[in-house]
């Protein structure tokens, strides 16, 4: 009987977790955003599936998702279209200056929120993390991308394997 | 009536005090809570009526909350309100003590349907 050499790169292949686009396409992931957008931002709100240039100064929120399928879903914008998100979601309740806290809650939640959405369509069960606010993480390979405008800023949603990072590095 | 609204952001529970009162439940006391233990701790100085939770929270969970209310005796009506509605956790949350679970995003119609039955 031939002893195989046990590495950690060939458990991490052979037990391979499914691709991320085997599990989920462009347009779900399209029509979740739109979903959370339409009742979470306003119902006239809409994210148009066309490419844009983000800023420098671009802003990520992401959550974890780790079950069968690990990964994380990300949503990446420019500071100031971050700011009108968080406006837009405190509505009324938004003082004439955002501080920082408000524009990464704002962000975060609606990371959490489709997250939670994206992460219900995958296997189960699973365990949502909560939303962190930052740099955004690098993707890999095993990756859904959808790039939008919202009121003709750029805005990606991608949602992205660990695994496969891991495997890239 | 008085509402307990307990989630970690800010924002969310803006978002959710709104659609109560878009969903015309909006001559209630409104308490709010930052975590599952705030809640837990506001739930015996509030005297809510009802509380409406997340389920993912630093410190204390919803679900670890809604657990620790009725051990403690409290059969205040408890229902979620999360980004997270799969199956296991619509059970979890059955088996806790939950009255119902609305998953996020949700609309003013969505409350109604969950609401309706609960606050007079």
């Amino acid at each position: 009987m031939t002893e195989l050499q046990d590495t950690g790169l060939r458990r991490r292949a052979d037990d391979a977790a499914p691709s991320i686009t085997d599990l989920i396409d462009e347009e779900t992931v399209q029509s979740i955003a739109q979903e959370a957008w339409s009742a979470l931002v306003g119902e006239d709100e809409f994210l148009v599936p066309l490419p844009g240039d983000l800023p420098e100064d671009a802003v990520s929120s992401w959550v974890d998702v780790r079950g069968p399928w690990n990964g994380t879903v990300v949503i990446t914008t420019g500071r100031s279209t971050a700011e009108q998100l968080s406006r837009e979601l405190l509505k009324e309740h938004a003082p004439p200056v955002l501080d920082e806290e408000d524009i990464e809650d704002g962000l975060g939640e609606l990371a959490n929120v489709v997250g939670g959405n994206v992460k219900a369509v995958l296997p189960g069960p699973s365990a949502l993390g909560l939303p962190v606010v930052g740099d955004a993480p690098v993707a890999g390979p095993d990756t859904c991308r959808v790039d939008l405008l919202w009121r003709g800023q750029s805005l990606t949603i991608s949602v992205q394997g660990t695994a496969g990072a891991l495997l890239d590095q | 009536m008085k509402i307990l609204v307990a989630d970690d952001s800010r924002v969310m529970r803006q978002i959710v005090i709104r659609t109560l009162r878009q969903a015309g439940y909006d001559d209630h006391d409104i308490v709010e809570a930052e975590d599952g233990a705030d809640a837990l701790a506001k739930v015996s100085s509030e005297k809510p009526d009802l509380v409406l939770s997340d389920w993912n929270m630093p410190n204390m969970t919803g679900i670890e909350c809604l657990v620790a209310m009725r051990a403690s005796g409290s059969a205040v009506p408890f229902g979620f309100v999360t980004s997270e509605g799969s199956p296991e956790m619509r059970e979890k949350a059955a088996n806790a003590g939950a009255l119902f679970l609305i998953a996020k995003p949700f609309t003013a119609d969505t409350f109604n349907e969950h609401l309706d039955g609960v606050i007079a």
